[in-house]
């Protein structure tokens, strides 16, 4: 049955590779969608949250009286309500969740650890009633001192956010408490032997900003608990399996007493991975006997949902004249914000990753400060230390006289390369992303004054994983395709494109859904890079069963053995003309005939997928530098990447051109702006600028498809590496526009004006 | 048995945080859960970090820790931190 997929070209995918129309596309641009924020009940109250103004003070009370007097409050709650949380790390380190840690990010106790940390909250009748009611909520604080730079927090004399903070990681562990939450290092070969190998030898410093995933929909959730105690929540996010988990266990629920609906989201990036809003949505109605629903702020989103962190980072690479890489060593030093949990690991794990280096260490800092807790922005880490690698790298090429990309071409990793984090890759693809833009007529293009070329590449692990599919076909013969994958970037075309490619089906007979916790078996979150490639395989896997059953049903139907009958384009046939002569049976009429060969027909199917093949890229951009203003345009960028096979181009095209976007902005101009109390004064996309068509060229996205065996039409994961690239591709640009080498983010007017100007001076 | 052992390696701070700093095992095992099981043999409480904490690569392949992956004979298996992304 499995060679019911073409294992290589020779027989042409019929949808694999084609663009159709997504089928959540109507509802999206007529704005019938439903978001987070669109859900409204019968009865439904207004959530609103008091959040800290002080980046970090104790609370010596607060006094909730007068608010819950207030006529058209119905439900107040603060930290007092929720159930404490044993203090342990559950699950793996990179995303270790500790949910004392957890309960007091969602509602303060004790502290406030950073400005817009909530502390309260209430449910009224109206948006006005609730605003009011948090203005009589009470707050007696006694303001701290605090710390919000990385390399400041990590000083000796830094103010503690936690007393009692012990750095793992470090042996013997250090007798007092510091804000560095762990260090940790891979290493391989003999570090100091192969920097004394070395002909030319380069270490540099870089700073990196916070930057925020800056999706356009701010997080919402609407919950509502019966009076049995089973709880309903409807909420955007990038899993909804794991939002129903965290809830539960903040409430003090079992997980089968939470539903939890998907909801249409507005971007995410990875920082819906996450929840802020869905315990305190549930806890109001549980006390209020109402459904109450809280959208955030554009501000409460800048001053209390988690962006990624801020770095300061050391690297330095050893080569040989011919450029071969003999040894790397970095020092990453990630700001974690107000609990531990950066992504730091990755960031050591990814910097070298590219590269086939024999002696290679990297050294990593998890720092707690008075930010939001940081989430996940996607590929989290990697294009942190890539910026400082690849930055590296190009003053190196120029040492050496040597093309970029050829550089990289000589110590491209290979399958047989062995990481920094011990095990050998398996996969090819990276290579191939710089032979190509070699090959890339823009490439040897000239260039004006002004104007520079850099490039850049970066690695990211992608994700398989637990996925869900169940698929029913239809009494007329169409087919619906249910998954758990929240939908972020066009997944339910590429899943509908997989089920109608393996049935042998037409594309708009199936139907793709996104099914709530209750409707479809347990899907891990929307992140890593990982839907097309493990819900896929749930998918082609639960529609390979459906093609037996439907076998099963022909054979019934013309009464000869189950083993005589082939699934062939959509239709079952005789599978020799010693099975008798009939006529092939389409999947319409088999589903007709349904009742009489033993009722409905579907199939549900669920995998832990593994054998991920990792995304590799590489870019290049052109920019010019106005010397007058030191503002950076971007005149071009082409970004290449391995996909291993674009299932739906078009959103794999667009998941490239949006890494790039964002890298352009964190390249550029994104920051978070603290005034001297650790307040934000930028809290809004006004002052906070992410790049708008205006200010971006078209990108070129080149898909190189390197198929990963291990996926039944070899998808690799894709929306993330690219966003690894840019940054340093940009500062290799502007160095080579002005000779001037930028290494801290973002590279904003003032400060290229600031480095030509020293130039000049110079 | 007779067939050579698997080249098994734990990376990334589980070795010094559950076996005393020893990385590299030589284990004769037809799954994975022979290799855990194993493991858990020489360290008592080894195991469940390794299902809970880490991603497994064998000969390279990356894979979620899964009882029923098939280890040959001289596989490579790699112990790694769990991966996530956004």
């Amino acid at each position: 049955m499995d060679d019911i997929i073409p294992k290589d070209r020779a027989k042409p995918f019929k949808w694999v590779g084609t663009r159709p129309v997504r089928p959540d596309g109507v509802p999206k641009v007529t704005g019938l969608a439903l978001y987070g924020a669109d859900f409204a009940m019968p009865g439904m109250l207004v959530g609103r949250i008091l959040r800290s103004p002080h980046a970090h003070a104790r609370i010596r009370s607060i006094d909730t009286s007068k608010a819950a007097a207030l006529p058209g409050v119905k439900a107040v709650t603060t930290s007092a309500d929720f159930p404490e949380q044993k203090f342990e790390y559950v699950g793996p380190e990179r995303v270790a969740v500790n949910f004392w840690h957890v309960t007091r990010n969602i509602m303060a106790r004790d502290k406030v650890l950073y400005e817009g940390h909530a502390l309260a909250a209430v449910a009224a009748t109206s948006k006005a009633v609730a605003d009011e009611a948090l203005s009589l909520i009470e707050v007696d604080y006694e303001v701290l001192p605090h710390v919000i730079d990385v390399e400041a927090a990590m000083r000796p004399d830094a103010p503690l956010l936690f007393p009692d903070l012990i750095t793992r990681g470090v042996d013997p562990a250090p007798t007092k408490p510091s804000n560095i939450s762990k260090r940790l290092e891979f290493k391989i070969g003999d570090l100091e032997a192969g920097f004394a190998a070395a002909d030319e030898i380069v270490e540099m410093s870089f700073k990196t900003a916070p930057v925020h995933q800056a999706y356009i929909e701010p997080q919402a959730c609407a919950a509502r608990f019966d009076a049995d105690g089973q709880g309903e929540i409807w909420s955007s996010s990038q899993g909804h399996f794991v939002v129903r988990a965290l809830t539960a266990q903040l409430l003090g629920m079992k997980v089968g007493d939470l539903r939890v609906y998907p909801a249409e989201i507005g971007g995410a990036f990875g920082g819906k991975t996450v929840i802020y809003l869905e315990p305190v949505a549930a806890m109001l109605a549980r006390k209020s006997g109402h459904p109450v629903k809280i959208v955030m702020s554009r501000e409460d989103v800048f001053r209390a949902s988690g962006p990624t962190s801020g770095s300061a980072m050391t690297v330095k690479i050893g080569v040989k004249r011919d450029g071969k890489i003999v040894a790397a060593d970095g020092v990453f030093k990630f700001q974690a914000g107000a609990f531990p949990g950066s992504p730091v690991m990755n960031a050591c794990m990814c910097a070298f990753a590219p590269y086939d280096i024999p002696n290679a260490r990297s050294v990593g800092y998890d720092v707690v400060c008075n930010r939001p807790k940081v989430a996940a922005y996607r590929a989290p880490g990697s294009p942190i230390s890539a910026f400082a690698v690849e930055s590296v790298l190009d003053v190196l090429a120029q040492r050496l006289g040597m093309d970029p990309l050829q550089l990289r071409l000589k110590n491209a990793a290979r399958a047989g390369t062995q990481m920094v984090y011990g095990p050998k890759l398996s996969h090819n693809g990276y290579a191939e992303t710089i032979e190509a833009l070699l090959d890339h007529p823009a490439y040897k293009a000239p260039l004006k004054k002004n104007q520079g070329r850099g490039v850049a590449s970066g690695y990211w692990f992608n994700a398989g994983g637990e996925s869900s599919a169940t698929l029913h076909v239809n009494e007329d013969g169409t087919v619906v395709v249910a998954t758990g994958s929240p939908d972020i970037g066009g997944s339910r075309a590429s899943m509908a494109i997989m089920a109608a490619e393996t049935l042998g089906i037409d594309y708009d007979q199936v139907r793709p859904i996104v099914a709530d916790t209750a409707s479809v078996g347990y899907t891990h979150v929307t992140g890593g890079s990982r839907v097309t490639f493990a819900t896929g395989i749930a998918v082609v896997d639960a529609a390979k069963k459906v093609i037996r059953e439907l076998c099963a049903r022909a054979a019934m139907i013309w009464d000869v053995d189950v083993e005589g009958v082939v699934w062939e384009d959509g239709y079952a046939k005789p599978a020799s003309s010693n099975v008798g002569d009939f006529k092939p049976l389409s999947l319409k009429e088999i589903a007709a005939k349904r009742a009489l060969t033993g009722g409905p027909i579907g199939a549900a199917a669920a995998v832990n997928a593994g054998g991920v093949a990792p995304g590799f890229a590489t870019q290049f951009c052109d920019v010019e530098v106005d010397p007058e203003t030191g503002k950076v345009t971007v005149l071009r960028f082409v970004a290449a990447q391995d996909v291993g096979r674009a299932i739906h181009p078009s959103y794999v095209e667009g998941q490239i051109q949006g890494g790039v976007v964002q890298g352009i902005g964190w390249a550029l101009n994104e920051e978070y702006i603290y005034d001297s109390r650790g307040r934000l004064e930028n809290p809004g996309f006004l002052d906070y600028r992410i790049p708008v068509a205006s200010d971006l060229p078209m990108i070129e996205a080149v898909l190189i498809e390197v198929p990963n065996p291990n996926h039944p039409y070899g998808a690799k994961g894709v929306a993330e590496v690219n966003i690894c690239p840019p940054m340093a591709a940009i500062a290799n640009a502007i160095d080579r526009a002005v000779g001037r080498r930028l290494t801290e983010l973002p590279m904003s007017p003032p400060k290229v004006l600031a480095a030509i100007d020293a130039r000049e001076q110079a | 048995m007779g067939t050579a052992p698997a080249r098994v390696v734990l990376t990334g701070g589980l070795s010094r945080r559950y076996t005393g700093n020893v990385q590299e095992f030589a284990v004769e095992a037809k799954d994975l859960r022979g290799v855990i099981k194993a493991l858990d043999r020489l360290y008592p409480g080894l195991g469940e970090h390794l299902e809970e904490e880490t991603t497994v690569a064998i000969d390279g392949e990356i894979h979620e820790v899964g009882y029923y992956q098939p280890i040959r004979p001289g596989s490579e298996v790699f112990f790694i931190p769990k991966l996530e992304g956004g």
